[in-house]
This record gives structure tokens, sequence and C-alpha cells, in this order.
């Protein structure tokens, strides 16, 4: 190469075409200095140690997780020379490394999405209470997709369950969680609950449910989502916003399905309580017919004194007018021509008596 | 739907049946209510539990790994 001329621009492109040859991707841990974001687009940041610094560029799109000076991250990156003679490491992964700099990320995505209100109460969507369809996404090579499962099949039966195998932690995991996410939200046959679901492990295991773009693509799912991500006290962005946080995968599957022995406790409980129901309705109707017979015999024994009464008042007016009561008191009747020598018949209260007439006059001329 | 969750001698799901018995029990509190019903509609509910209760035990879930990969 001693004797060779090359012109700048040749000799950029050679430098560039041995670094692409020699080290296509490195991997590189440093800490963050001077980040910047340009024209909304552009990630600028200094990788640096207590020896050395390199430039790092990236698009907006790549940073998965928000950037800090002081963090301490590893990049994945192409080493280029660029035209104006800087080299950069291009970035194609940055994700942020120790327990330190993982909590401040996490932090500050979390600041940000809530800011957005990603995490807002009204969000949440109820689950239905007995799907009959659900979707699930998992390793399911992993335990925690064993222990769902048994506590699903012991819980529930007759259930559709549609599981999508994807990997749930390193470097691929957050996004092909999203395609799989996609993928059953395009379902003709649409589950009624996606579930998302690992098992515990170390902060940097559960660093892929703290993705950007994974807990925007939670967030958009138009099936309700219930994630269940690690330990009881591991918090992670996804389930921050999904509609039902489960506390383990085994929680997912307590809450995504009813327990059907204590259904079936239920159902025996309201049909004994249904028999006892139907009882004092029995009882209520019966009291109901005995006040309503009651109320009858009362109306008939008033009506039948009303009669009574009124039946004594008639036989005593009737009794009035009786001839032979008048005859008791006294007066007489007289049959026959009431003239001179004419005989009459006279009856009496106890008897007949025949007469002659001697003697007749008229009231008004004695 | 999946063909498990439907019952063998109709089209009815547990959650229908559910819904049904729940209406039973209702009649029975409803000014609906009926002497002459009553002995037949609270058969028809104790059968109707029976039968919740034998699907809810027999019934198996149907898991289903799908063959799509999702690596890229």
């Amino acid at each position: 190469m001693e004797n060779i001329q090359l012109s700048v621009s040749d000799f950029v492109a050679l430098v560039n075409q041995s670094l692409e040859y020699a080290y296509p991707v490195v991997t590189v841990v440093g800490e963050v200095a001077e980040f910047k974001v340009s024209q909304g687009k552009w990630v600028s940041f200094k990788l640096k140690d207590a020896g050395a610094v390199v430039n790092c560029f990236m698009s907006v799109y790549q940073l998965r997780i928000p950037l800090e000076d002081g963090m301490k991250v590893m990049v994945q990156a192409n080493p280029r020379l660029n035209p104006k003679g800087y080299f950069n490491l291009n970035i194609r992964v940055v994700k942020p490394v120790g327990e330190g700099s993982i909590k401040k990320g996490f932090e500050l995505l979390k600041e940000k999405l809530e800011k957005e209100g990603l995490f807002a109460p009204e969000r949440k969507r109820l689950l239905p209470r007995t799907p009959a369809h659900i979707g699930v996404i998992t390793s399911t090579e992993s335990a925690a997709y064993a222990d769902f499962c048994t506590i699903l099949n012991q819980r529930w039966g007759g259930l559709k369950v549609t599981v999508a195998h994807t990997q749930v932690q390193g470097d691929p995991a957050a996004d092909q969680m999203i395609r799989a996410i996609n993928y059953m939200n395009e379902l003709e046959d649409l589950p009624e609950v996606l579930v998302i679901i690992r098992g515990g492990g170390a902060a940097e295991d559960l660093m892929a449910f703290n993705d950007e773009l994974l807990a925007r693509a939670v967030a958009a799912s138009r099936i309700p989502t219930l994630v269940g991500v690690g330990h009881e006290i591991d918090h992670t962005l996804a389930d921050m916003v999904a509609d039902v946080r489960a506390a383990t995968p085994t929680d997912a599957a307590k809450i995504v399905v009813p327990d059907k022995q204590e259904m079936i406790r239920d159902v025996r409980q309201r049909v004994v309580h249904l028999g006892a129901t139907m009882m004092q309705r029995v009882d209520e109707a019966v009291a109901r017919n005995r006040e309503a017979l009651r109320h009858a015999y009362r109306s008939i024994e008033h009506e039948l004194e009303r009669t009574t009464s009124q039946l004594g008042a008639l036989k005593l007016a009737i009794e009035q007018v009786n001839p032979a009561a008048v005859l008791r008191q006294g007066y007489a009747i007289l049959r026959g021509k009431t003239e001179v020598g004419e005989r009459i018949q006279i009856e009496t209260s106890t008897k007949y008596i025949e007469a002659e007439i001697t003697s007749a006059k008229d009231k008004g001329a004695a | 739907m999946s063909k498990k969750d439907v019952q063998e001698n109709d089209n009815t799901t547990i959650q229908q049946e559910m819904t049904q018995l729940s209406e039973m029990i209702a009649w029975f509190q409803s000014d609906d209510f009926s002497l002459e019903a009553a002995v037949d509609t609270y058969k028809k509910a104790e059968a109707l539990a029976g039968k919740i209760e034998k699907d809810l035990s027999e019934l198996k879930n149907e898991i289903t790994v799908i063959k799509q990969r999702f690596d890229a």
C-alpha cells in the first residue's frame, strides 16, 4: 500500500471496507456524555471511559429507552469513518447496563409514558369474566408457561387458547413480542384477552418488558391486555400500560378465568337458595289465599246478618197486617148483607158466630 | 368459539347457561312468579345447574401453539 496513492475519498472508503470486513459489529460498553437529539430525528452522544472517547450516532427511532448523560450503556454498532474524517460508531442497539442505569432508563421512560397518559386508569378496559378465546404471548419453553397452563386447566375448561411463542429476554425479545401482539390483533377469530407472561429474573432479564415500542404496542392493542411478568415485586412498563397487571404468570391464569370449583359451589348454593326462595313464595301465596278466604268469609257473614235483619223487619211488617193477629186484638170479621132481617156471619179470633140483624142504622143518621 | 366450549346436545355455552339460570332465579323474585309454574321452573333450574356442573367438570381447554415465527 505504501506505493499506492489514494484520494481522500478512496482512503475513507478503504478504511470503511476494512472495518466492515474486520469488525462488522462491535459491542462497546461506556458512559454516555453530551447526549443530544437534533431535528427530532438524529441522536448523537459520546461514549467514554477513563481513557478514551468515541462518537456515537443513531436515528431517534432506534432509541428504545431514553438516555441521559452519565448512564452506563452497552452499544452494538458498526464502526465507520465518515467523509468528514470523524470516527463514529453507528449504533444499532443501545441499552443501559448496571442496576443504576437500568433504573434510570426505566424512570425516564416511565415519566415520558406517564405524561402521555398511557398509565391513566380511565384507559383500562375490563377483561371478560369468562372468555371463550384467549391469546397468550410467551416462551413456550419456560416454566412460567407450564405453570400458567397448569393453573388455567385446573381452573376452567372449554377455552380456546392461541399461543404465540417468542423470546422473552434478550435483544430480539421486544420486537418478537411486538410482532406477536400485532399478529394476535389481526386474527380473524380475535381473542377476547391477550395475556403476556414471563417468569422472574434479574432486572436485565426483564428489560425487554421496559422497551418503549413494546409498551406502546401493549397500549395500542385492540384486544384487552393482561401482563404478568416476573415476581410480585417486579414492575415493568409493559404491565403498567396493560389493562390489567398480574403479579406473576400464575396470578395471570387466576385472573383470566374464574375457578370452576368455585363456580360449581356457587351454582349448588344458588339452587339450594332457590329451593328456600320457592318455599317462601309458596308460603306467601298460601298466606295471601288464607287472607282472601278470611275476607270472603267475613263478607258473606256480614251479608247474611244484613239479610237476616231485613227479613225480621219484613216479617214484623207482615205480621202487623195478618188478619189473625187483628182478630187476636179483639176485632171481628163480619160477612153478609148488613140489612135488617138478614143473617150474617161473625168471625172472632176463636169463633164463627151466626146472627140475625135486627137493627141497622147509618152512622151519620145516628 | 371453541367447539369444546359448547354443549354436546345444543349450542348453549356455559356463560349462556349461567345467564339462563340467573333468569330463572330472578323469576322467583319477580311479579311474574306463579305457583302453577313454580315447581316446573324449579325442576328446570335444578337440571340446568346439574348440567352446568357436569360441563364445567368435563370440558377441556384447547391449547394451540401457532406455527408463525416472530423472529423477523
